[in-house]
């Protein structure tokens, strides 16, 4: 349980942050250290280099801007889950954000952590990816926004080159009718098949997030297109949440098998939409 | 952990079974392989890192090529160790001829052990078959290229 020496650095500012990434050799960022330090604990990881975003001022913070909400990358689970302007104009993040984990690691673990290390069944990316978020990324020489179907690229892969630092999160205004439905592994909470969905009812349009079930997290354009301007009838959900894992390779390990996993999946799309046509 | 996968390359089928038994080519597709070293006849010393992003261990171990029909199979016998545990392996590799090109198909039995078995067991296999991916990528990268 004690990790290999490493190099500490505690930027203060962004720049200096991006700066000593470009510096230094095989580095890993440290943000609430929820994944990161157990993974350094157990040896999993073994960077030579951490750098500690934490004392970097202005990171944490939940805004409204033009009807759009930006979220600070350091901002913790605990904040997203108990801010009053999340439930009011993003409730999909407050309640993806009360299923992460317990409630230590909420009260440690941040959204941009946790969506740079790009766990396959994290649960933020599901909410990330229905909300059509837009991640703002900071590079030694510009910022650069990205869309979150472009973040995830692989298992624990992103968009992220090793000299950037994801800052912020930029997601929309929505109404009230969205949901997140997962089914837990039961010891760590990890999502075996989570899925976030977001309703628009003025428009006729369902935006479907879904993570744990492939090696990447995905947006569930099948059934978006099978609901697209349709009434919402429980069939109508029923038969599009049949398409939940097309163009995805659910993955196969000790919890769930790829056969379960994709019924899950479907089961769990159904619930969603459902629970979110009804709010 | 049984993993398969199967592979179209664009080049006939003596070439790949040539490239594919060829040290130097195996070295630059294992991304990670920081080193080679004939031991015996088709047994090598091998270092590799291996893993994805932050989770990646160092390992020490041999590869072997057993059973070589060419230009049609052969098994890719791998193990190694390192601080987060032991990798064991063996991967049958069988080529046909599918006109111009060449359809490589592996079946492979993995076991891992150790610390990152019992911690990482969410995400080995996941792991394992983005690994072997990458390797056949490279692979048929490299033999197309050439």
């Amino acid at each position: 349980m004690i990790p290999v020496a490493f190099e500490y650095f505690r930027p203060q500012t962004i720049n200096e942050a991006v700066g000593l990434l470009s510096q230094k050799e095989d580095v890993k960022i440290l943000a609430g250290g929820h994944s990161l330090v157990p993974a350094m604990k157990f040896r999993l990881a073994q960077p030579k280099t951490i750098i500690d975003i934490s004392r970097i001022a202005d990171l944490s913070y939940i805004r409204e801007t033009n009807s759009q909400i930006h979220i600070g990358a350091m901002t913790t689970h605990h904040l997203l889950e108990s801010s009053d302007l999340l439930r009011q104009k993003c409730p999909l993040l407050s309640e993806t954000a009360a299923n992460i984990g317990d409630v230590q690691v909420r009260n440690r673990g941040s959204i941009g952590g946790s969506l740079a290390h790009a766990d396959p069944a994290a649960d933020w990316p599901a909410a990330i990816l229905a909300l059509e978020a837009e991640l703002l990324i900071s590079g030694p020489n510009n910022q650069r926004t990205i869309k979150a179907t472009e973040f995830f690229v692989d298992i624990m892969q992103t968009a992220l080159q090793p000299n950037e630092i994801l800052t912020e999160i930029r997601v929309p205004v929505t109404s009230k009718s969205v949901a997140y439905v997962k089914f837990a592994q039961k010891a760590s909470g990890f999502a075996i098949a989570g899925v976030a969905s977001w309703i628009d009812k003025s428009k006729n349009s369902v935006r479907v997030g879904i993570t744990g079930i492939a090696a990447k997290p995905y947006r569930a354009t099948a059934v978006e297109q099978a609901l697209e301007g349709r009434p919402l009838s429980a069939d109508a959900i029923a038969q599009a949440a049949r398409k939940a894992v097309q163009g995805a390779d659910p993955l196969n390990d000790m919890h769930a098998s790829s056969a379960f996993r994709a019924h899950l999946a479907e089961v769990n799309t159904r619930r969603s939409l459902e629970l979110a046509n009804s709010r | 952990m049984k993993l398969t996968g199967s592979y179209e390359i664009n080049a006939p089928r003596d070439k790949v079974f040539a490239a594919i038994t060829d040290p130097n080519v195996l070295q630059s597709s294992i991304e990670g392989c920081e080193k080679m070293v004939k031991t015996a006849d088709d047994t090598y010393d091998a270092h590799l890192k291996l893993g994805v992003a932050g989770l990646k261990g160092s390992y020490v171990g041999k590869v072997q090529l057993k059973d070589i029909k060419a230009p049609e199979s052969y098994t890719l016998v791998m193990e190694g160790k390192g601080a987060p545990g032991f990798v064991k392996g063996t991967a049958k590799i069988t080529l046909a001829d599918n006109g111009d090109k060449t359809e490589l198909h592996y079946e492979a039995d993995v076991q891992v052990g150790g610390m990152i078995a019992a911690i990482g067991s969410r995400l080995i296999e996941a792991i394992a078959k983005k690994m072997a991916d990458d390797f056949f990528k490279k692979f048929a990268q490299q033999v197309q290229g050439s």
